[in-house]
């Protein structure tokens, strides 16, 4: 067999994230201190050159590469894009709270990393055999670095429980996808495609069988209802800045492998796997948002919002159509955008002895710095759909998504409950704008660069509710 | 035929069996040493399958070095005997029963030979070799996965190390070079002392003295 | 194929046989009174204090978990090297980057002191 020489230049974003995270994690091994800023800057370059090269590839025709194991096409590049801008950020924002909880500062920079190239690969797969590599890629790390943080015990508590939930959801997920490979003999994605319409009726059962497993996969991947319970424990457990990681990446990962699995392996039985997702959908809106009110940690609320948000983004996928597949994706990136504002705030204000835990401590912030609690207030106002925030937009792409193939009902309990969820977000700005804070001195971001990023991320959710079109048209784009 | 047959349903009896004992038993060590026989039964029920590549890597891995860890891990933690509740296993067992019957019967039922696709059984030679097959593909054909393959392992290393390794700091170590280049100067120190007058024979032969020597 | 192994089979038989045999003999043929001294645990003099065993250091489970890796990656060898002729360049280079890439594992383990045992 020859070698492949143009598959190399399409994998070239992946390559180049895969050398130059070994090259941080030497040089960071040879330089000698615990918190080199080599590793930093290196890990920056990292992710802002895949950026830069996925996008000089962007207009590329959508190719397969590596014997099918690997497609390059709009989605994969746009999804690539995402996932290293935000690792990008999620990085910025955790390099203070490391310093001063000691955790191991190469190893959260390289295993980081490593789980941004997990997605890299998970989106860009073409068969089941990547698609399942590059999950575990991006699983693998977080579970190490939850745990990474050492001064306390529910730290490998949370660690363990994700781990578990993880692995069984894997077991699930393969079990399921062996089912589809029993069924049709391959494990390429469009080859499982082509071969499921030449079946005879009679071998949809099996496909179905196999199905049922992937979406309960797919629901514990995305921490929807009823495979969720993981998510509050897993974001309430673990250290600030790797919920940032974990709410935010994953779920554009997620999306990836849904996109994946259902719209291009399965088009054929989406009657069965539309059930299966209206339930989950349906189910991770109403729970998520009704336990979000009575939460007081501010974590546990955000986890509980995330489940509700996975439900909304499932809305475009149930839809079924090319419209909606790119209102899910939309989704997907304005709450990973979201999410990274809100936990990025989060952990950033973690500071100087004080752990933001309960919503309570957010107490007058407006008084404290009353453009950080701006910032906060965007990013809720978007989470709860307040026009004209991105969040606004996304929810309004989604449900037209939905209302466009018939299902006027699911429309109305989706907004129905986002009001319900209006209360607990709006809840987070009562607090920051008109209760008392407890200490009166002004709280400010450690560095520049910090405070400029937190700017342009809260501003980006204001600026792409504005003007949606460019980044929706990217996602019409795609599909 | 017969024979194979005969292979199978010994080895099946005794992967049950054993997965079973896993589970109930008590002492941790036992659990280990029944998933050993696990795996090992299954390893010969791949071989019926001709994954033979794939069942000798199974005790070349699971048994050689994964059940290792499993000891290790099972004396690290010094947990030989679960005092775990009896009560808590019968009284979610009959739910547990329920839900394998009915799990048994679908997937009999799915798995049927009408339902499925892939039955091509292939008559090889008696020189046919179950490796060669895999590595012509495998390095090629698969060559994407296998280097996300090993980048998974690289993470493997990373976290293991940078979860288990203890910290330099708090560890006693012997620094064998500094040892070697210690001088005399370094390690003895000759004091002048001016030199002291006892009082009397009774300071040295104290009443203490033979009592110190017992 | 399945012919080949058909020797292991029987070894197998034969390896149960004899060790089985041995406990099923013993345990019929022995005499076998136990009494509560014979069956308490010998210890010089006095009933034990605790439990004999102790926990075992975190480093040997830190040993098998890398033995399990580089075992795992001899694993990925076997087929390699069977059929490295035929693959030509292409699926040489792949085992050598996919051996490069562990090497950086290696060499972050062995700079981190995780192969030493003091």
């Amino acid at each position: 067999m020859p070698v492949p020489v143009s598959d190399l230049m399409l994998a070239a974003p992946q390559w180049f994230v895969l050398i130059m995270t070994c090259v941080t994690l030497l040089v960071s091994l040879w330089s000698g201190k615990k918190a080199s800023p080599w590793t930093y800057g290196l890990s920056q370059v990292t992710l802002l050159g895949a950026v830069v090269i996925t996008a000089l590839m962007y207009d590329q025709p959508r190719t397969v590469a590596f014997y099918g194991n690997m497609i390059f096409d709009k989605i994969s590049a746009l999804l690539t894009i995402f996932v290293c801008v935000i690792t990008a950020f999620v990085l910025l924002y955790s390099r203070d709270y490391l310093k001063q909880h000691k955790m191991a500062y190469t190893e959260y920079h390289v295993l980081t990393l490593f789980s941004a190239l997990g997605m890299m690969v998970l989106v860009s797969s073409y068969s089941f055999i990547s698609l399942y590599v590059g999950l575990e890629l991006f699983t693998l790390p977080l579970y190490a670095l939850i745990a990474l943080r050492r001064d306390a015990a529910v730290f490998a508590e949370a660690s363990m429980k994700y781990f578990v939930m993880g692995a069984m959801a894997s077991g699930m997920l393969l079990y399921g996808l062996s089912m589809l490979y029993g069924a049709t003999g391959t494990v390429d994605i469009p080859s499982i495609a082509s071969a499921i319409v030449g079946l005879p009726q009679g071998q949809h059962l099996i496909i179905v069988f196999g199905l049922v497993f992937v979406l309960a996969g797919i629901a514990f991947k995305l921490g929807a209802v009823p495979f969720h319970m993981w998510v509050p424990d897993v974001y309430d457990g673990s250290p600030n800045t790797v919920t940032l990681m974990i709410a935010t990446g994953p779920k554009i990962a997620a999306f990836g492998l849904v996109v994946r699995l259902l719209a291009e392996a399965l088009p054929d039985v989406h009657v069965a796997w539309q059930h299966g997702l209206i339930l989950i959908a349906v189910l991770s809106i109403v729970l998520g948002n009704i336990v979000a009110i009575v939460q007081t940690n501010i974590k546990r609320m955000l986890a509980y919002s995330s489940i509700a948000h996975m439900g909304y983004m499932l809305l475009g996928i149930i839809a079924g159509t090319a419209s909606g597949y790119s209102a899910s994706m939309f989704y997907t990136l304005i709450y990973a955008i979201m999410s990274l504002a809100a936990f990025g705030l989060v952990s950033m204000l973690s500071r100087d002895g004080v752990d933001i835990q309960r919503i309570e401590d957010l107490r007058g912030l407006n008084a404290r710095n009353p453009w950080l609690a701006f910032m906060m207030l965007l990013v809720m106002f978007s989470m709860a759909g307040v026009p004209p925030l991105a969040g606004f937009m996304a929810k309004i792409a989604v449900l037209e998504a939905v209302i466009s193939v018939g299902q006027v009902w699911l429309a109305v309990v989706a907004l129905l409950f986002a009001i319900v969820g209006a209360y607990y977000y709006l809840r987070v700005v009562k607090v920051m704008y008109f209760d008392e804070p407890i200490k009166k001195t002004d709280i400010e971001l450690p560095s520049m660069d910090m405070r400029v990023a937190m700017t342009i991320n809260g501003l980006s959710v204001l600026i792409l509710g504005m003007f949606p079109a460019v980044l929706m048209g990217l996602c019409r784009a795609a599909f | 035929m017969y024979i194979e047959s005969l292979v199978f349903v010994v080895f099946s009896v005794m992967l049950i069996g054993s997965a079973l004992a896993m589970i109930v038993s008590r002492n941790t060590i036992y659990s280990a040493l029944f998933l050993v026989a696990c795996f090992v039964a299954s390893s010969v029920l791949w071989l019926l399958l001709e994954a033979e590549f794939l069942a000798l890597i199974l005790i070349f891995v699971y048994v050689g070095a994964v059940m290792t860890l499993f000891l290790f891990v099972v004396m690290l933690l010094n947990m030989d005997i679960v005092s775990h509740e009896k009560g808590a296993f019968v009284r979610y067992l009959p739910v547990g029963i329920v839900l394998m019957l009915g799990m048994l019967a679908l997937m009999m039922y799915v798995i049927s030979p009408t339902h499925f696709a892939v039955l091509t059984s292939v008559q090889h030679p008696a020189d046919y070799s179950n490796i060669k097959a895999l590595g012509a593909v495998l390095y090629t054909q698969y060559a994407y996965p296998v280097e996300v393959t090993s980048v998974i392992l690289l993470v493997a290393i990373i976290a293991a190390v940078s979860l288990a390794a203890r910290h330099k700091g708090n560890r006693r170590s012997q620094n064998i070079d500094v040892q070697l280049a210690a001088t005399k100067g370094d390690r003895l120190q000759v004091l002048k002392m001016p030199s002291e007058k006892f009082s009397g024979a009774s300071d040295i032969g104290g009443p203490e003295q033979p009592a110190r020597g017992e | 194929m399945l012919t080949n192994y058909f020797p292991i089979l029987v070894f197998i038989a034969i390896g149960i046989a004899i060790g089985g045999g041995a406990l099923l003999l013993s345990r019929l043929i022995a005499p076998h009174r136990p009494d509560t001294e014979k069956l308490s645990p010998y210890e010089c003099g006095f009933a034990p204090f605790e439990d004999t065993r102790l926990p075992f250091d975190i480093r040997y489970y830190l040993v098998a978990l890398l033995f399990i890796l580089f075992d795992l990656e001899t694993a990925f060898f076997v087929p390699w090297a069977v059929v490295l002729r035929k693959i030509g360049v292409y699926g040489f280079s792949t085992m050598i980057i996919f051996l490069l890439i562990l090497v950086v594992g290696f060499i972050y383990e062995w700079k981190k002191g995780a192969l030493e045992w003091e």
